[in-house]
């Protein structure tokens, strides 16, 4: 049994310290995430926060079949969704360059940063397929399950998505002092 | 590893996603204060439980049936038709016309016409026979 699954039943058994560590190894890598994702700096810490505590709640229901950043990523995607709708039932369209968390993470000499790209170019759940294959290694069938998608529709989109990217970039090395990137 | 992925992978480690205290503490002490939900099965019941559950649930439903009878009253009232009463009234006419008696058939009648007819027929051969 691995050191990740014994935690897990740990925290099924309801050890608090147990989930705190598994929380301590997921909690930078989603917070990342999150920050694509969310309208500001607060909502990606609301929506970690919230997941966290979901994926506490609920962890008896976790099936050990997949990987556990699955689920928790999951959990992330639809606390955004549920906390996006809200914003925009009670305050409209939020959505605001100046507001970006992702702009104020990125530092100002990596403004050519392939993410914000990324951000621009694809919808939002191309981009989170992207990122969960890129950065999280996640494979097809996990992208597809955190996406609620099928793993044609990821296969297929992870291509367009990488074309697209693809393009920008020879684009970016063909023009050097181009503002695309800003 | 390619060189997009490469990229992707080291643009993503540049996104500052430093966890503040704040936040750490606020997840910490949430924490705390969840207690996870159990999936397990309810607990099996003991075998006579079910049969207490079905005789409990025919006694009730006998108890209800004989209340229900114990609360009526006798037999039940007959429905009484009342006779309609007729409210139209038909108003006097003061019309000092005798009504027409119509007691014969029509065969009858129309005999009375042929007759007719005929002693009309006859009187006129009577007046042509005076004439020529």
């Amino acid at each position: 049994m691995s050191d990740e699954l014994k935690l897990i039943n740990s925290a099924k058994g309801g050890s608090v310290d147990a989930f705190t560590e598994l929380v301590y190894r997921y909690r930078e890598g989603l917070f990342r995430f999150l920050l694509t994702r969310c309208a500001s700096h607060a909502d990606a810490e609301d929506v970690l926060q919230d997941t966290f505590i979901s994926a506490y709640r609920y962890i008896a229901t976790y099936d050990p079949q997949w990987r556990f950043s699955t689920w928790l990523y999951r959990i992330a995607i639809r606390n955004a969704g549920r906390l996006r709708k809200d914003n925009v039932a009670e305050l409209g369209d939020v959505s605001d360059d100046s507001s970006d968390p992702l702009a104020h993470c990125i530092a100002e000499s990596d403004r050519h940063n392939l993410w914000r790209n990324a951000k621009r170019l694809l919808s939002d759940e191309v981009f989170a397929a992207m990122w969960l294959r890129y950065v999280e290694d996640m494979s097809i069938r996990d992208i597809a399950a955190v996406l609620e998608r099928s793993s044609s529709w990821t296969k297929v989109n992870l291509l367009r998505g990488r074309r697209a990217l693809e393009s920008e970039l020879n684009d970016e090395t063909q023009n050097p002092g181009s503002e695309a990137y800003g | 590893m390619d060189k997009l992925a490469k990229q992707l992978r080291e643009d993503a480690a540049n996104i500052d996603a430093e966890i503040s205290a704040e936040l750490d503490s606020r997840i910490r002490a949430s924490l705390q204060n969840v207690k996870p939900e159990s999936s397990r099965p309810p607990a099996a019941r003991p075998p006579w439980f079910w049969w207490a559950s079905s005789l409990t649930g025919v006694a009730a439903a006998l108890g209800v049936i004989a209340i229900i009878n114990l609360d009526q009253p006798g037999p039940s009232p007959q429905l009484q038709v009342q006779e309609p009463v007729a409210h139209i009234v038909v108003p006097e006419f003061d019309l000092d016309v005798e009504a027409a008696m119509l007691t014969s058939p029509l065969a009858e009648e129309l005999a009375r016409l042929q007759a007719d007819l005929k002693r009309a027929e006859e009187a006129v051969r009577n007046d042509v026979r005076i004439d020529f």
